[in-house]
């Protein structure tokens, strides 16, 4: 617990800096954007009516989703700005409206003595109105700050670092200290935030100018404190080194920038950190993407935003290439891996030696009173079953495939996060769940992975990929070589347990697998 | 330019037109002698208060022409024109987050004067309209009653220094003490200073206490102009008689009580 305290507060300096950053310049945008079209809609009602209509529809569309549809929208852009792009969105609606509300409720009879004494129409607006209407447009700032600095941590499966990391990384490992620690400065945040602006205002109002510089001095220290480490070198590298040997192998990548991105679960985690050792061993300085979403990393790859992640034969053949069809192990291997490297100038560089498939797993026990081994004996049980599945998987051409094959169409699907699919099945919430192979739990709880006889679920052999560019470094694939074919099914599913059911942080059960993958003699061949 | 000795403004035949036809005002002309306090007097919707904002160009006439000091006001600067001419309006019109002194500073600032200059004008002005600058300057128009208000509204017209004054029902949001003496302090400052000045107002017993000239408005044009005296001898129309015939009865009845 110490050791998981010391290191979420380690993590602290870089994900609350990038989430003010963040948040701060969304907002500000979100201002310089809204006040101006907030005060020429004010005297228009047709156009007043139009802009608030367009700002209300982003507001509805989930704060997830309308991160996550800036990715493509930017041409598969991840990391700081779709987020940017996104959340400036988001601070729009209400700023716009309380810019428009707050004008329009000034009396009329004000802005006719304003006209009959002489003023122009500027010195109406900036000296008359504007003043009138900060109180409304303030409160919409107030308004749109907390939900920014909110709505940040989603931030996270586009990216973009932000205290999201904290919240789907802890979600993934289950470990609350670290979602505790996301939501406890993320409120807080938006606290200190919410205050400043509130104490700006009383300054303006009362034009008390010590305050207001005071106010302004703390918000420009956060804002600099927070942009500083971006410009200088900043050494994102596990402090932990590990007691290796092959410093001294890595020549070429030395002092070079590497970013290694990871989707969101604690197999990646693991993964991501253990190739981030052998990097930073090579010299190099790694940057992590953690919690991408699936075919976000694969973009972010694409286009190298990323360096190197971690991705499966079957998930590139289903959701990448579009082969719904199964096909024998070695020949999708050979095949995606031509397909990658012809269309995009992808290397794959090897598979790691685990497959992690797809699989559906009952309770032992339940399985065995309804006498269920295979897919097959589900299905005239289909109509009374509930399963479980992750995210993504009943989008999956594989659970198509499954489903026709099998009947289990009648089957009441659910969906929730894979942190809590195990539990669900273990304590009877859910009949079936689509497992992960690799996952410490199946044996922890002792389910029982379901025969596929008619070979409907494709192979899903774990392979290093680098991006068209990274292919082009030599040193960074010969730090990376010696993880190709090291780990097998029992070595990952251990590595797994360590962080899902025991203490262990992502970074100390990649120590432990590196520690077990330089201990052998060399890499055993698959 | 300016003709001495001429009338301080000069409205002829003049008329206004909305769009979509409607008349409100038709073939009005009028002239204010420098010093004097005309009335527009007559019922909501006769026009009187179209007459008034065409004055300073918060309308523009359809036709006609207004000359002001010499100059017709259609080739003026619009905003130009409203800073030299005061602007007093029904219940105040201050701007509520200024203070009294700010509000009354606005139109001397805008016209770019020197800081002691404006401090010193509001500094007089605020006294002329006996409020002590030592009390109120420093308060704002919701810390006021309505009597005080309107004076400050008074000072702020006063303060750029206008040879005339446009006032749109400035006693009618006050309680009818306030109203006497507001009146009354009125006619003694602009004694004292000389500007001009045209008010419109539905109530008779104002424009006959106030005014030097009143001019009748119905349906957008003038039945009767002329003095208090003029009018109370001969009113032109039954509509005019009818207009007097409260304050008349009023009269009397306060005479017989003091016989």
């Amino acid at each position: 617990m110490n050791a998981n305290f010391a290191e979420r507060l380690a993590e602290l300096p870089h994900f609350l800096s990038a989430h003010v950053v963040l948040s701060v310049t969304a907002i500000l945008t979100g201002i310089a954007l809204s006040v101006p079209l907030g005060i020429h809609a004010a005297q228009r009602p047709k156009l007043a009516a139009v802009t608030l209509n367009v700002a209300s529809v982003i507001q509805t569309i989930p704060g997830l989703a309308l991160l996550a549809l800036m990715v493509p929208l930017l041409g598969g852009t991840i990391g700081y700005l779709p987020a940017f792009v996104a959340l400036m969105l988001y601070s729009v609606l209400p700023i716009l409206r309380n810019t428009i509300v707050g004008l329009q409720g000034i009396e009329p009879q004000i802005r006719e003595a304003a006209r009959g004494i002489g003023l122009t129409d500027r010195d109406r607006l900036w000296q008359i109105e504007l003043p009138l209407a900060l109180p409304v447009i303030v409160a919409g700032l107030r308004t749109a700050t907390v939900w920014v600095v909110g709505s940040a941590t989603l931030a996270t499966p586009v990216g973009a670092t932000s205290l999201g990391n904290y919240i789907f990384a802890g979600l993934q490992t289950r470990n609350w200290l670290s979602v505790l620690f996301g939501c406890v400065f993320a409120a807080g945040l938006a606290i200190v935030l919410d205050q400043a602006i509130r104490l700006l205002e009383i300054a303006a109002r009362d034009r008390r100018r010590g305050m207001a510089m005071g106010v302004g001095v703390f918000l420009a220290a956060l804002v600099a404190v927070s942009v500083a480490p971006r410009f200088v070198s900043f050494d994102g590298s596990d402090p932990a080194q590990g007691p290796l040997g092959e410093a001294a192998a890595a020549r070429s990548i030395a002092g070079e920038r590497v970013v290694v991105g990871a989707k969101a679960y604690t197999e990646q985690y693991i993964l991501g950190a253990l190739m981030e050792r052998r990097l930073a061993a090579a010299g190099a300085r790694v940057d992590r993407r953690d919690n991408l979403g699936s075919t976000i990393a694969f973009d972010a790859l694409r286009t190298g935003e990323i360096d190197a992640y971690v991705d499966f034969t079957g998930t590139i053949w289903a959701t990448v290439m579009n082969r719904p069809e199964p096909i024998d192990r070695y020949v999708m291997f050979t095949e995606m891996s031509a397909w990658l490297w012809q269309e995009h100038g992808i290397v794959t560089l090897g598979r790691l030696g685990y497959e992690n498939a797809y699989g559906f797993a009952m309770r032992r026990d339940a399985a065995e009173a309804l006498e269920v081994d295979s897919l097959d004996d589900l299905a005239p049980l289909a109509g009374d079953l509930v399963i479980g599945g992750d995210p993504e998987v009943f989008a999956r051409a594989e659970w198509t495939a499954t489903r026709d094959a099998y009947g289990l169409g009648p089957m009441e699907t659910r969906t929730m996060d894979n942190t809590f699919l195990y539990s669900a099945v273990r304590d009877g919430q859910v009949d079936v769940i689509t497992a992960y192979t690799t996952d410490g739990r199946i044996a922890a709880f002792d389910l029982a992975v379901l025969d596929d006889p008619l070979a409907v679920l494709p192979p899903y052999d774990a392979v290093i990929l680098l991006s068209p560019e990274a292919a082009q470094r030599p040193g960074l694939a010969e730090a990376l070589a010696p993880l190709i074919g090291a780990i097998d099914a029992q070595t990952m599913r251990e590595a797994n347990r360590r962080v899902d059911l025991g203490d262990q942080t992502p970074a100390q059960a990649a120590a432990w697998l590196d520690a077990r993958i330089s201990s052998r003699t060399g890499p055993e061949e698959p | 330019m300016s003709e001495p000795g001429g009338p301080v403004l000069d409205i002829r035949a003049v008329s206004k037109t909305y769009p979509g036809g409607v008349e409100a005002v038709r073939n009005v002309s009028l002239q204010v002698e420098r010093g004097e306090l005309l009335a527009l007097a007559g019922e909501s919707g006769c026009g009187k208060t179209t007459v008034l904002k065409m004055i300073n160009r918060l309308e523009d006439a359809s036709g006609g022409s207004i000359v002001y000091e010499g100059r017709d006001v259609a080739g003026l600067d619009p905003v130009k024109l409203r800073r030299e001419i005061g602007w007093v309006m029904q219940g105040d019109g201050l701007f509520p987050h200024l203070t009294v002194r700010e509000n009354v500073a606005i139109i001397p600032r805008l016209l770019g004067w020197e800081a002691a200059d404006i401090r010193d004008r509001t500094d007089e002005m605020l006294d002329l309209v006996q409020l002590p600058p030592s009390d109120y300057a420093g308060r704002h128009p919701g810390e006021l009653s309505g009597g005080q208000r309107q004076r400050v509204g008074f000072a702020r017209a006063l303060a750029g220094k206008p040879d005339l004054i446009l006032m749109d029902e400035p006693f009618s949001a006050l309680d009818p003490i306030t109203r006497d003496t507001l009146q009354q302090e009125f006619r003694a400052l602009q004694a004292e200073l000389g500007f001009s000045a045209v008010m419109v107002t539905h109530d008779m017993a104002e424009a006959l206490i106030m005014a030097d000239q009143i001019a009748v408005m119905l349906d957008g044009e003038i039945i009767q102009q002329g003095t208090p005296s003029e009018l109370l001898e001969h009113p032109a129309t039954d509509y005019v008689s009818g207009l007097l015939e409260t304050p008349r009865r009023q009269m009397r009845a306060i005479r017989e009580l003091g016989a």
